[in-house]
């Protein structure tokens, strides 16, 4: 009995897609694999540029997509849904396990914007040679295109740490968001990368990374248009809500992948209490503005 | 460990011939390693050290001058710590008194440990899936003790069991620089060393 949606479709925002000849055909040569990845992404950049897209959320979903990709390098096979358990379960002061540590990771480089101290932080002193003085080099590294320069910031990082992975991605992925101008880590590159290909290098590393460009682009550009519609349907039931603090709410919702009722109410304790953060929640779900991400009748986990 | 910065601790050594400096910076590490029985982190070593000086820099030139001796040093986790190399292990077995720092863990001990290192995060509900038959308390208490295992997430079911993650004493202990090092599930399963690789967790 599910009630009808809070705004008819047609309202609803629409992006772009991508122009089917970038991604029609896969490139043996760096100069037409250079030229789709760079229309990539400029599309992706003009596309995503409206007021719709809730980029914080968008950002943080493709950081949980990048933090499987990184464990899949790393030989493990949990999936998100474990994954999202296990940082969203642990309390603070547990260990929350390989998984949770990796998506963590990920979700606190995209949170905040991109700077030298939060990278640093981020990738605690896992790695050989990767001091700050060194994350600054990197940022302001010089290359042809920004993709090259990531490429160039993998192979360096992964000369002497082969099993970063997960931290030269995330590493790979601020030098391309910061070289197309950005302020905040955009997981692409992650996304498209595989084991094999960052055991490559030099001039067959590039190729990889601009094939990888378009594939980032090409999962994270549909993602950005479900969430920006998404995010309308959530904000236009905003109104209807007659919980105190709902419209924070809503407006945490849209900057984060998943929370638990109590992290919400926890995160405004003046207005909700948990009792009251379970109730907008399963309201919101009714509403068919936000979904329960996990299938359990307990211990539940929502998000957009 | 303690964190305290030590007052008076002259880290630049400026009044020393660059050569003897970074001999003494050397020293100060070595000296930190041998102190300490669990793997020290670079941001505690470079405490001791210079400001503009590079830790990993110093652990090479140190790994250099310790060839040749029965130590080295190893990377474990996101540290490092001095330990015999392997080869020594019958010498010290057969003469020092390690019988306190031994694990002394039991086969079915170290079966559960096993058992976490390749599902954590778990549940002593989820090792029981694993095994057949309840885990004890005091298993999981022995392994704790021993810092081989710490907690993890809450589990989400009935009474939100907590679940054991393992710990970087476990990769030390273990020779491990990180969980990589542990066999391929895929590779135990071909070999006929578990039952079927498919059994974990959803």
């Amino acid at each position: 009995m599910r009630k009808p949606p809070a705004m008819p479709d047609e309202a609803l925002p629409v992006l772009p897609p991508l122009p089917g000849w970038i991604t029609a055909a896969s490139d043996e040569t760096p100069e037409p694999a250079a030229f789709r990845s760079g229309a990539a992404l400029a599309h992706l950049s003009l596309a995503t540029a409206c007021d719709d897209v809730p980029d914080a959320l968008w950002r943080d979903r493709l950081a949980l997509q990048a933090a499987e990709v990184c464990l899949r390098i790393a030989g493990r096979r949990e999936g998100t849904s474990t994954m999202r358990d296990a940082l969203h379960l642990a309390r603070p002061g547990d260990d929350p396990g390989p998984a949770g540590r990796v998506l963590r990771q990920w979700s606190r480089v995209v949170a905040r914007p991109i700077s030298v101290a939060g990278l640093s932080k981020a990738l605690g002193g896992a790695l050989e040679g990767v001091t700050p003085e060194w994350i600054a080099l990197c940022l302001h590294t010089a290359g042809a295109t920004p993709v090259d320069r990531a490429a160039q910031v993998i192979e360096a990082v992964l000369a002497d740490n082969p099993r970063g992975e997960t931290a030269t991605l995330i590493l790979a992925d601020a030098v391309l968001a910061k070289s197309l101008g950005g302020t905040h880590v955009l997981p692409l590159l992650s996304l498209g990368l595989t084991a094999r290909d960052l055991r490559l290098r030099g001039d067959d590393l590039r190729l990889c990374c601009h094939r990888a460009a378009v594939r980032g682009v090409g999962q994270a550009l549909p993602l950005a248009g479900t969430l920006a519609r998404a995010a309308a349907r959530l904000r236009a039931v905003v109104p209807k809500l007659r919980a105190k603090g709902a419209a924070r709410a809503v407006e945490m919702f849209l900057s984060q992948d998943a929370l638990t009722p109590v992290a919400l109410a926890r995160a405004m304790p003046d207005s909700l209490s948990d009792r009251a953060a379970r109730r907008l929640c399963e309201r919101l779900v009714e509403l068919g503005a936000l979904r329960e991400l996990t299938g359990r009748d307990t211990f539940r986990l929502y998000g957009v | 460990m303690a964190r305290r910065e030590e007052v008076g601790l002259d880290r630049e050594l400026a009044d020393l011939p660059p050569e003897l400096r970074w001999r003494e910076w050397i020293r100060r590490i070595e000296a930190v390693l041998f102190a300490s029985a669990s793997p020290v982190a670079r941001a505690d070593l470079s405490r001791v050290v210079g400001q503009g000086a590079s830790v990993d820099l110093l652990i090479e030139d140190l790994a250099v001058d310790l060839e040749g001796r029965p130590y080295e040093v190893a990377h474990v986790g996101a540290g490092w710590m001095l330990r015999t190399r392997p080869a020594y292990a019958p010498v010290i077995r057969a003469a020092a008194d390690v019988g306190s720092q031994a694990l002394n863990l039991s086969q079915f001990d170290l079966a559960v440990l096993a058992a976490i290192a390749f599902h954590q995060p778990i549940s002593r509900d989820g090792l029981k899936d694993i095994f057949g038959k309840e885990i004890s308390r005091d298993l999981i208490g022995r392994l704790s003790e021993l810092d081989l295992i710490g907690t993890g997430p809450r589990e989400p079911r009935r009474g939100a069991p907590y679940t054991f993650v393992t710990t970087e004493a476990f990769l030390a202990a273990f020779g491990m620089e990180s969980l990589r090092d542990l066999p391929d599930p895929e590779q135990l399963a071909d070999a006929g060393l578990s039952a079927s690789s498919g059994a974990s967790a959803p």
